[in-house]
């Protein structure tokens, strides 16, 4: 297999802002990326810098492996053989669904330009439509349509950007899932932008999670969801909540003090914050990655056994999920490097808000991280 | 977004474009600062501070009234249930087809103390003389005010309407259920939210105000319009009427400055148009006094004017005028589509310019190729013959010296300078109406054409152009109707035996006689319909 | 863009003048009141005229113009126009026994660079209703008439040239106090044009107004103004002392004229007896060719006694008038 796009850091600056710094990947054939982070991470930067609508500072993109594109030799979009799907669609209101179509198909003779429409019209079921305006579809249609258009040129690799915030929640698996196998069909390497890290898991081969200009971890969606390098995809990705600790040392066992007992570390991993500085250690919290599944309850059997555990922790929100209750708990512990308020799990038993309950945290391989200060 | 080579075209022709139509207004401040002190300061010493303030009154005034008659009505048509509305909703763009001068010459005539109104009044009461009853002064800075106002409103009618209408409706929605009645709702939430456009609005109506001439004349007001001509036609001190006419666009460069930050501000607006929704019910008392305040709007705005002039035609006209005024028409008609289609492919450059290049500086060219619009006329007139008068020379001589036949004067002697002054007046609108028109398509139908291959430059004829459609046409007609309306710059630089509706008019209201061209403003006034009609209905498909 | 631009200026260059019998006038008259007699000229030498008319501006354009100017007669209303294009070096002298015999040397300049061709009075209308007055214009100051003048902008050339003529008889202090007393006695603030004070004074806004003599005949033969004029006497004012102010519409040619010997026929005609004897019949002025009567509605006004003072006299003073009805505050 070869590299469809081979990116190697890569920097953007906009008005003399550092907007991405040091960004390198490589995608083979028919692989589906994901870029996810919080807004102002860069993702949609770094689509328009693929497209060429943003030109980089430094760095080279070379696409399928002959079209190198750097500040010497800048390529314009029209000569890189990308297609992007634009949030809005972008589709021309004045031109029928076929005219979108075959918009970036001039250079064909008019009979091959109309089979290629022809042929796309009926990949994506929209044979039907071909003489409609946009403003005659609806929002799903109106994709398909921007699909199509984009594919029409058959660019070496397809940009998405937000492809999916403009559909019905209920619709919008289903899609995802349609989209995906049409792509992986037609073996097109995607790049695609979302904030929703359940979209990356439906949709696509590869993660990578940005955060400020650069990307903190690329890879297959598992294992980065069970190897988070830093707090920042671990938060971002919502993978569990956060158990702040204290780390000691007593007999040569890590031991982790938190406000609801001490946890030895025996098959710790730890992480410090990627873009953080050198002393992390003293300007930090440290904390615990907590799964929800990893947090066990130890019931109340009876009131007056005195081997009862000490409650550690209040409920604080209720609410009902498939997976059971789901529970929001609060410290009891006020020490203030302790403290935490936002645990949270699952569980079939009905607690009351208010409850006071004590938990534990189950023996797994633990996870730890440096938060510096924001 | 756009590379290689034709986009540096684009950049030299766009600022190239962009400088000649500056050259004028350069050249007119250029001259001006070699004005000397002494007249300047008599002036100051005399009546000068009375000028500043007359034409800072008259600003005011004409601001507070137009956004008055602008703003409450295009509140009533869109918010309540006035009766007779969709006649109203048309009815008050017309004032707008009415030359200022044109309705200064009629209403002056009409309500001066000799006028017939106040001469019927006095036959009817039996009163003598103006001591026996009280009749406003027409001649006075607020009767100029009033009636500038009654002829410009509409522009702040029309923007404010159409952004009270594209107002989001979960907006008021949100309002209601916040507990705040319709009418709290307008005032709170749709006005404030109207405000940019309002401003944009009432920054047109003020560089109109500013730049006039002929209708302040009527109404024997004196502005700083008046010490221009005064300074440059009394005492033949060039320097120094330009020095002034600079002061004036000073004045006029303030108000672009705040059209612009009213423009930064002007919120995104929403596809849930409200039109149709959460109407106020007026009781009886209050739809007596909406409806009487449109109609008095539509009455004095047009109607009334427009009923004058067809009387005229219709005890005047003659087919020897008829015959005149075909020639003169078509006279018109060509200044008036050679200047529409010139500023439009310009603006259309310029816009596309701003919106499609990355350049740090890609603004400027669009921005100031619409400070002519500032200008008045006559003083344009004289920076277009300082323009192109050496220029003739310059060519001519290099005629003599390559011995072929001197050409004469090509450039200042022909409608070529009538074409370019108008051009340079008028630009500012053709750019308004198609940046407006631009704003409307997303950013990425720009970056679509290069995602699919096609060169943005090319898509520019099959994307941008197809869909900016409506407003380059409205732009037109509304470049054209200006142009056809425009008096002081045709008057002074147009060749030999060219009679354009306007001059024709102008001569024939200078004499006392417009009953004799009432036919030919009836024309303008036909013409300056057009767009307006369309206009109309281009906003009832949206 | 370009191609337009460029199909434009082909387009105008059909409208650039070529060289056939013609001749070039630029006018600050009317044309309606010139162009009879241009037709006249025109059939009698086949010599065609091409006017452009325009109040304001006619001489800056014919500077910036500079020798290129297609421009061969310069026609006026007002003695300080044609002394300005003097002033600026615009004019030729143009030599002519026929104009010389025409034009009485006190309506001509020494140079031979201008001629009038028509005099007007500025007159002073009085209400019939008071009945027949002696006017001078430094009447118009008195007390007596406080409240009763009506007059058209005091810029107004007519009116700089009658101030210019008073800062002749008496000085520039003499004369803003006359100014100043006029402007106290005006029934109301100096607006519209001199029928329009005709028609002030038949509507009994004011009793007595400036004007031009002309007007007075043009009202005449008007329907509607008829009346209006039917209710003033025409006065000639200053006649038992220096005589009523008089100005000039007059002539020039261009320095650069191209068709210098067309200009010369032309302006030629205008003073011949027929010309003249039109431009008194249809414009109800005073022919400037002695011989030439006035029109008989004009000579029924009466004789009257023109001042004496020279027109450079009333031209060298303007600046100053312009400046004293600033002092003034005349028109605010």
């Amino acid at each position: 297999m070869t590299n469809i796009i081979d990116i190697r850091q890569l920097q953007v600056k906009l008005q003399q802002r550092s907007i991405l710094s040091g960004i390198s990947f490589t995608l083979e054939a028919g692989e589906i990326l994901g870029l996810v982070g919080p807004s102002g991470c860069g993702k949609t930067t770094l689509l328009n810098t693929l497209a060429g609508f943003i030109e980089q500072e430094s760095g080279d993109i070379t696409v399928g492996n002959t079209l190198l594109i750097n500040k010497q030799n800048r390529v314009p979009p029209e000569q890189r053989n990308i297609g992007m799907i634009f949030q809005d669609y972008a589709l021309f209101p004045h031109l029928t669904v076929e005219k979108n179509v075959g918009f970036g198909l001039d250079k064909l003779s008019k009979a091959a330009k109309q089979s290629r429409i022809d042929e796309l019209l009926t990949l994506l079921e929209l044979q039907e439509l071909g003489q409609r305006y946009p403003h005659q579809l609806s929002g799903g249609q109106q994709q398909r349509v921007a699909i199509a258009r984009a594919l029409a040129p058959q660019p070496q690799i397809l940009l998405l950007d937000e492809p999916f915030s403009n559909i019905d929640a209920r619709l919008r698996n289903e899609l995802m899932i349609e989209i995906r196998q049409l792509l992986k069909s037609l073996n097109m390497t995607a790049i695609f932008v979302t904030h929703n890290k359940d979209e990356v898991f439906t949709f696509a081969d590869k993660i990578a999670v940005m955060f400020e200009g650069q990307i903190l971890q690329l890879g297959s969606p598992i294992y980065v969801s069970q190897q988070p390098n830093s707090w920042q995809v671990a938060d971002f990705l919502q993978l569990g909540s956060w158990l702040p600790f204290q780390l000691k040392e007593d007999a040569g066992k890590k031991l982790a003090e938190t406000a609801i007992g001490t946890i030895e570390l025996t098959r710790e991993q730890s992480y410090a914050n990627k873009s953080s500085t050198e002393d992390v250690n003293h300007s930090g919290k440290q904390l615990l990655l907590i799964k929800p599944k990893e947090i066990e309850v130890n019931i109340e059997t009876d009131k007056n056994d005195n081997s009862q555990a000490i409650p550690n922790v209040i409920v604080n929100h209720i609410g009902i999920t498939e997976h059971g209750y789901h529970y929001i708990v609060n410290s009891l512990d006020n020490s203030p490097e302790l403290t935490f308020d936002r645990l949270s799990f699952y569980h079939d038993q009905v607690f009351s808000l208010g409850q006071q309950l004590s938990i534990c945290i189950k023996h797994h391989q633990y996870l730890t991280f440096q938060q510096n200060k924001m | 977004m756009i590379s290689g080579n034709r986009s540096k075209v684009w950049q030299i022709v766009s600022w190239a474009t962009a400088s000649i139509l500056v050259l004028p207004i350069f050249i007119m401040l250029v001259s001006g600062f070699s004005a000397t002190t002494e007249l300047f300061s008599h002036l100051w010493d005399t009546v000068l501070p009375t000028y500043v303030l007359n034409t800072l009154y008259l600003a005011i005034v004409v601001g507070i009234l137009s956004i008055f008659f602008g703003v409450i009505s295009a509140a009533l048509i869109t918010q309540t249930n006035i009766k007779a509305k969709n006649i109203l909703r048309w009815l008050l763009m017309l004032p707008l087809a009415m030359p200022a001068y044109l309705v200064a010459y009629l209403y002056t005539d009409l309500f001066d103390y000799a006028g017939p109104v106040q001469r019927n009044l006095r036959e009817f009461f039996g009163w003598e003389s103006p001591a026996d009853y009280w009749f406003f002064d027409i001649r006075t800075l607020f009767g100029a005010g009033v009636v500038i106002s009654l002829v410009l409103f509409p522009y702040i009618y029309m923007l404010a309407r159409t952004a009270f209408e594209q107002q989001d409706q979960n907006l008021h929605r949100a309002s209601r259920l916040l507990g705040l009645t319709t009418f709290q709702t307008f005032y709170k939430v749709c006005l404030p939210l109207a405000r940019p456009a309002i401003a944009i609005a009432v920054s047109l109506v003020l560089m109109e105000t500013l730049a006039d001439f002929a209708t302040v004349q009527y109404f024997a007001v004196n502005t700083l319009t008046t010490a221009v001509y005064d300074t440059w036609l009394g005492y033949g001190d060039l320097s120094t009427a330009n020095a002034l006419a600079s002061l004036l666009t000073l004045m006029v460069f303030f108000v672009i400055l705040f059209e612009q930050k009213a423009r930064l501000k002007q919120r995104h607006q929403s596809n849930r148009p409200t039109r149709g929704n959460h109407i106020i019910v007026l009781s009886i008392s209050q739809q007596f006094f909406a409806s009487l305040f449109c109609w008095a709007l539509a009455v004095f705005g047009f109607l009334l004017p427009m009923f004058l002039l067809v009387l005229m035609a219709l005890e005047y006209a003659t087919i020897e005028q008829l015959d005149v005024l075909i020639s003169t028409g078509f006279n018109s008609i060509e200044l008036a589509i050679y200047t529409a289609t010139i500023a439009t492919l310009i603006a259309i450059v310029l816009v596309l310019y701003k919106r499609l290049h990355q350049d740090k500086y890609k603004a400027v060219p669009l921005n100031v190729s619409g400070f002519g619009y500032a200008i008045p006329g006559t003083v344009l007139a004289m920076a277009m013959l300082a323009t192109f008068g050496p220029l003739d020379g310059f060519i001519n001589e290099m005629a003599v010296k390559l011995s072929i036949e001197e050409p004469g004067l090509i450039l200042s002697g022909t409608i070529f300078a009538i074409v370019f002054a108008l051009v340079v007046r008028f630009s500012a609108i053709a750019n308004g109406t198609i940046s407006g028109g631009v704003e409307q398509i997303s950013q990425s139908i720009d970056l679509a054409p290069p995602s699919l291959g096609v060169k943005q430059l090319k898509s520019l004829f099959t994307v941008h152009i197809p869909l900016l459609k409506s407003s380059i046409f409205i732009a037109w007609l509304l470049v054209f109707v200006e142009a056809m309306k425009e008096l002081p710059a045709v008057l002074l630089l147009r060749p030999f035996n060219f009679d354009t509706l306007s001059t024709q008019i102008y001569q024939l209201i200078s004499d006392e006689r417009l009953e004799q061209g009432a036919i030919g403003a009836i024309l303008i006034v036909a013409f300056g319909l057009i767009p307006i009609i369309w206009l109309n209905k281009s906003e009832d498909k949206v | 863009m370009f191609k337009k631009i460029v199909s434009v200026l082909a387009f105008t260059a059909c409208f650039a003048v070529n060289a056939a019998q013609e001749v070039n006038v630029y006018s600050y008259r009317q044309p309606f009141l010139v162009e009879p007699l241009f037709k006249t000229f025109t059939d009698k030498t086949g010599i065609k005229v091409n006017v452009v008319f325009a109040k304001k501006g006619m001489a800056e354009r014919l500077k910036r113009e500079g020798k290129h100017s297609p421009a061969d007669i310069l026609l006026t209303t007002d003695i300080s126009r044609l002394i300005e294009l003097q002033d600026n070096g615009l004019l030729q002298a143009v030599n002519s026994k026929n104009l010389e015999e025409a034009v009485p040397a006190q309506y001509r300049s020494a140079d031979d660079t201008w001629f009038a061709l028509t005099t007007r009075v500025r007159n002073i209308y009085s209400a019939k209703r008071l009945g027949k007055i002696d006017f001078n214009y430094e009447d118009l100051a008195k007390p007596e008439w406080k409240g009763r003048v009506c007059t058209r902008s005091g810029k107004h050339p007519y009116n700089v040239a009658l101030v210019a003529s008073m800062i002749a008889e008496h000085g520039e202090a003499g004369t803003l106090a006359w100014l100043e007393g006029v402007k106290s006695n005006l029934a109301r603030k100096p607006q519209g044009n001199d029928r329009g004070q005709v028609q002030a004074i038949n509507q009994k806004l004011c009793d007595v107004s400036l004007g031009n003599s002309y007007y007075f005949g043009n009202m005449l033969s008007d329907e509607k103004q008829k009346v209006w004029a039917d209710s003033v006497y025409i006065n000639f004012p200053n006649q038992s002392n220096r005589g009523a102010h008089v100005n000039i519409s007059g002539m020039a040619m261009a320095k650069y004229a191209p068709n210098e010997d067309n200009a010369k026929a032309l302006m030629e005609f205008l003073v011949s007896v027929p010309a003249q004897q039109l431009y008194a019949e249809t414009n109800m002025e005073y022919p400037v060719r002695k011989g030439v009567n006035a029109s008989k509605l004009v000579a029924s006004w009466g004789e009257f006694t023109a001042d004496k003072l020279p027109l450079e006299v009333i031209a060298k003073h303007r600046k100053t008038a312009l400046k004293l009805l600033d002092k003034a505050k005349f028109d605010l």
